[in-house]
């Protein structure tokens, strides 16, 4: 009898167990896997409302229309106008592939449709969402194709801005995908070695090289103390690595100005060690290297880690933009435009406005300062150099009739030994209206002459047709 | 006085849980509240309080299991009710059938004493229904297991589910009659081997399983000889490897719970559906109307839980677990404290039916064991499911009294 109590209570226990069992699972899997599992691309509550709702459109700042969609049979149909042109910008929106780029990013306003289901489903009693917002981004259609069609056939990214409110008007990474083609070609894309997938210009992390000295050149000048002037030999040793000049051509006796102008490595490498780590990492910082920069599309951290571990050979080599320095390409046209500014590094916008299909405006997207990153008349001071760079300097193929002109190049080596081109620079100098970012990835050219040319043509196309 | 007020309360607790469920229901179809929907609300309210009410009147037993089967019961029939008007009502008239049933059951019982001893009419019951099902069964979702009469259809399994429970308890209980007979204990096990490989032919996993485990449970509490439960366990090792390789549907169901993403289109469809559906619920739901059990398939049986974790949140369906534990501790207390050996393991096998039923299809609706197709029971939409449920209730109600064994019956005759 004892024995029978005994065997029922153990199998009780069992049961019990296995409820508990149950308890813990489902509670383990709601607080762990249910984020990733409801978005996943297979769960029919991420496409129920976009199979009822007309997608907005994307149109370009002049109001080209640039991807719209279109009822045909019962669904909808999504038009592509520029399969690769705005592969980064505008991405994709497909049911097998998910969705990437501003389709992604702004999905629940194309779809005039909230975050919350419950408000959703309220909203639909009273009067159901048949047609989506249209969302005006910031890229001037024109200058966009212009951009690509002069990094053609290299790898890279260009971005042109606005310095004063931050709108970008272009902004281009090759190489790039036909979305119109993503079914085809998806295995290609995802499996090619150079990844199209990856928008550079705010994913891709590079060696800034000499376009770094900006940044030098803003700390240098908060340190009073400094001795601006030097003796360039065409080398310098700093702990114990010999840091060369450009050809180890000789600079001979230079100011800071100069230095700029002339890119000279061992002005910056010697000086670097002056100022100290901490003041160029803090200006660094003020430009926002290392820090999250808000922006409608994802973008990844520049990186100057100064706080760590740095010894003088490594701090000289970040001073010039080598070592451990990398940043996105995004950020440099943000360095520029800081500089443009008068310090001041606004917040990169790429959307416009959201728009009701009656064309009421629903949201604008305005300007912020993200950061001081220097005060005016240090920005003036630099911009000065940077315009000595371009008349005169390494930047001279950067150079508009009648336009003054600020700029500055830079060779990035690399570890795959061949060299990134860079440009930075804004024009009109005295009243800026774009800012422009080049990189041309292990292009084996300076960027005084692969990079500036570019940014010219994007300097003066902007300069002739956009107006504000 | 103080015993009754304990049982009214949780009653009122209930009906409170109605109103307000039914309340949301009703905002739920705002504008298209019919006469229908008001009656059927009303009818459901009315049907269980007053089944409680009279329950404590007659029932000198326990309260608790009638009134966490109603609650449960009530859960189902909201969500029923919300996915499928039709089917709700429907629902209604089953669980009215079935309360009509458990209480049939229970003074059928109570007034006949016959059970102890009809082993071998149980055998030939439950052959003649597996027969029945092979000659004129019919196939859905795969397993050969429901039987068409004129509109209704039911599954035989379900009767067979109690007959087991007898053949158990009427064995266990006169182990001393049985001794006569060598090797009895073996005779059984191929008795209730040929049950699961039956149901194994019928493609019917879930309720193959739940007859293994309330035989493996009650076997372990009552044989004195440690081999059998060995053999038992042995076998059931062999024949799940057997299965695995020879059998594709028990391959296919075991690759689908193991890596159902892979197979998302076709053999891990059903189980990554019922886990979008509980993820998107999270802890609180996403509210009654609001989710997508459209999305879910079968959902009105299998996947029922799933659909009511989306709209009502796991914090329900954690409940509901909850519900179906204190269920089975109930039943597990009633068969202690019954000194009717035969009655005792009838309780036992009630219990032990309803906590496996719901543990597996609970635990295979939210991928923690293999997926076997079942219903969750009193929940589950579903006529012979339902009407089962209750008879075995009304039997388990039984049990909670006070029987004077046979001895006492005799002697009190002298």
């Amino acid at each position: 009898m004892k024995q029978e109590i005994k065997r029922i209570i153990l199998v009780l226990v069992g049961l019990c167990l296995a409820f508990i069992s149950l308890i813990v699972y489902i509670s383990f899997f709601q607080v762990f896997k249910a984020t990733t599992v409801k978005n996943n691309s297979y769960n029919k509550r991420l496409w129920i409302n976009e199979e009822s709702i007309l997608r907005g459109s994307f149109l370009d700042r002049n109001g080209k229309t640039l991807v719209y969609s279109e009822k045909k049979d019962s669904s909808y149909e999504r038009h592509y106008l520029y399969g690769r042109l705005y592969s980064h910008i505008i991405g994709y929106s497909y049911r097998e592939y998910g969705k990437a780029g501003l389709e992604l990013q702004y999905n629940n306003q194309l779809l005039n449709i909230s975050e919350n289901a419950a408000i959703n489903e309220l909203k639909n009693l009273v009067s159901p969402t048949t047609e989506g917002n249209n969302i005006k981004i910031t890229i001037d259609h024109e200058l966009q194709t212009k951009a690509r069609n002069l990094l053609k056939g290299k790898k890279g990214s260009i971005i042109a801005m606005n310095p004063v409110n931050g709108e970008v008007y272009a902004m281009v990474s090759l190489p790039d995908f036909d979305v119109n083609r993503i079914k085809e070609d998806w295995k290609t894309i995802t499996e090619r070695p150079d990844s199209p997938l990856i928008n550079r210009a705010t994913q891709g992390l590079y060696e800034p090289g000499s376009v770094f000295k900006v940044i030098t050149t803003a700390a240098f000048l908060e340190d009073e103390d400094m001795d601006i002037t030097y003796d360039c030999t065409g080398t310098a040793n700093v702990g114990g690595y010999e840091f060369t000049d450009y050809n180890k051509k000789a600079h001979g006796s230079l100011d800071l100005k100069r230095a700029l102008a002339e890119s000279c490595n061992t002005y910056f490498t010697t000086k670097s060690v002056e100022v100290g780590k901490d003041l160029i990492g803090n200006t660094a910082d003020k430009f926002m290297l290392n820090n999250k920069i808000p922006f409608d599309l994802p973008v990844k951290n520049s990186q100057f880690p100064y706080k760590g571990l740095l010894d003088k050979t490594e701090l000289a080599a970040a001073a010039i933009g080598q070592g451990k320095v990398l940043v996105t390409p995004l950020n440099m046209a943000m360095v520029a435009s800081g500089i443009a500014n008068g310090g001041q590094v606004v917040k990169p916008i790429l959307v416009k406005e959201v728009l009701s299909k009656d064309g009421k405006v629903l949201k604008t997207n305005t300007t912020e300062i993200l950061s001081l990153a220097t005060d005016p008349i240090n920005a003036n001071l630099i911009k000065e150099m940077m315009v000595e760079a371009v008349n005169s300097g390494t930047g001279t193929r950067a150079r508009i009739k009648n336009v003054k002109v600020a700029g500055k190049t830079g060779t990035a080596e690399t570890s795959s030994g061949k060299s990134h081109a860079w440009f930075i620079g804004f024009a009109p100098a005295d009243e800026p209206k774009v800012a422009v970012a080049v990189v041309l990835e292990e292009e084996n050219s300076t960027g005084g002459t692969a990079a500036a040319p570019m940014a010219r043509d994007i300097m003066l196309h902007v300069i002739n047709n956009i107006n504000e | 006085m103080n015993k009754r007020i304990l049982s009214r309360s949780p009653r009122n607790l209930l009906f409170f849980f109605q109103a307000l469920g039914l309340l949301l229901l009703l905002i739920y179809k705002g504008k298209a509240i019919d006469k229908l929907t008001l009656a059927t609300a009303g009818g459901l309210v009315l049907v269980i309080y007053l089944s409680n009410l009279l329950l404590t009147k007659i029932t000198s037993g326990d309260n608790y299991i009638f009134l966490i089967t109603t609650m449960l019961v009530s859960i189902g029939i909201i969500m029923i009710y919300r996915i499928n008007e039709g089917l709700g009502i429907k629902q209604l008239l089953w669980i009215s059938m079935g309360i009509v049933l458990f209480f049939l059951t229970y003074f059928i019982l109570k007034k006949i004493r016959i059970w102890e001893n009809l082993t071998y009419l149980y055998l030939i019951g439950a052959y003649l229904l597996f027969f029945v099902t092979f000659v004129f069964g019919d196939r859905r979702h795969g397993a050969i297991n429901w039987i068409n009469i004129g509109q209704f259809s039911f599954q035989p399994s379900e009767i067979i589910k109690i007959l087991l429970i007898f053949i158990l308890s009427s064995y266990y209980s006169n182990k001393d009659r049985w001794k006569e007979i060598k090797n009895s204990s073996y005779y059984l096990m191929g008795v209730i081997y040929s049950f699961i490989f039956l149901l194994f032919l019928q493609k019917d996993l879930g309720t193959a399983l739940v007859f293994y485990a309330i035989f493996i449970a009650i076997q372990f509490i009552y044989e004195d000889d440690k081999k059998p439960i060995l053999i038992n366990i042995g076998l059931f090792v062999i024949f799940g490897l057997l299965g695995y390789s020879l059998f594709d549907h028990v391959k296919i169901r075991f690759q689908a719970w193991l890596n159902p993403w892979k197979y998302i289109e076709r053999q891990g469809y059903q189980i990554t559906q019922s886990l979008f559906a509980i993820a998107e619920g999270g802890f609180f739901g996403k509210g009654l109307g609001l989710g997508h059990p459209d999305f879910i398939p079968v959902v009105y049986t299998d996947f029922i839980f799933s659909a009511i974790c989306e709209e009502m949140g796991i914090f329900t369906g954690i409940g509901i677990i909850m519900l179906f534990m204190i269920f089975v501790y109930r039943g597990f207390k009633i068969a202690i404290s019954q000194d009717n050996k035969f009655y005792r393991i009838l309780a036992l096998g009630i219990s032990i039916l309803f906590g496996v039923q719901s543990f597996i299809i609970l635990g295979g609706v939210i991928r923690m064991i293999p997926l076997t197709g079942l219903t969750l029971p009193f929940i589950s939409y579903g006529g012979s499911s339902i009407l089962s449920s209750f008879v075995a209730l009304g039997i388990l109600q039984i049990c909670s009294e006070e029987i004077k064994s046979k001895e006492d019956l005799d002697e009190a005759g002298d």
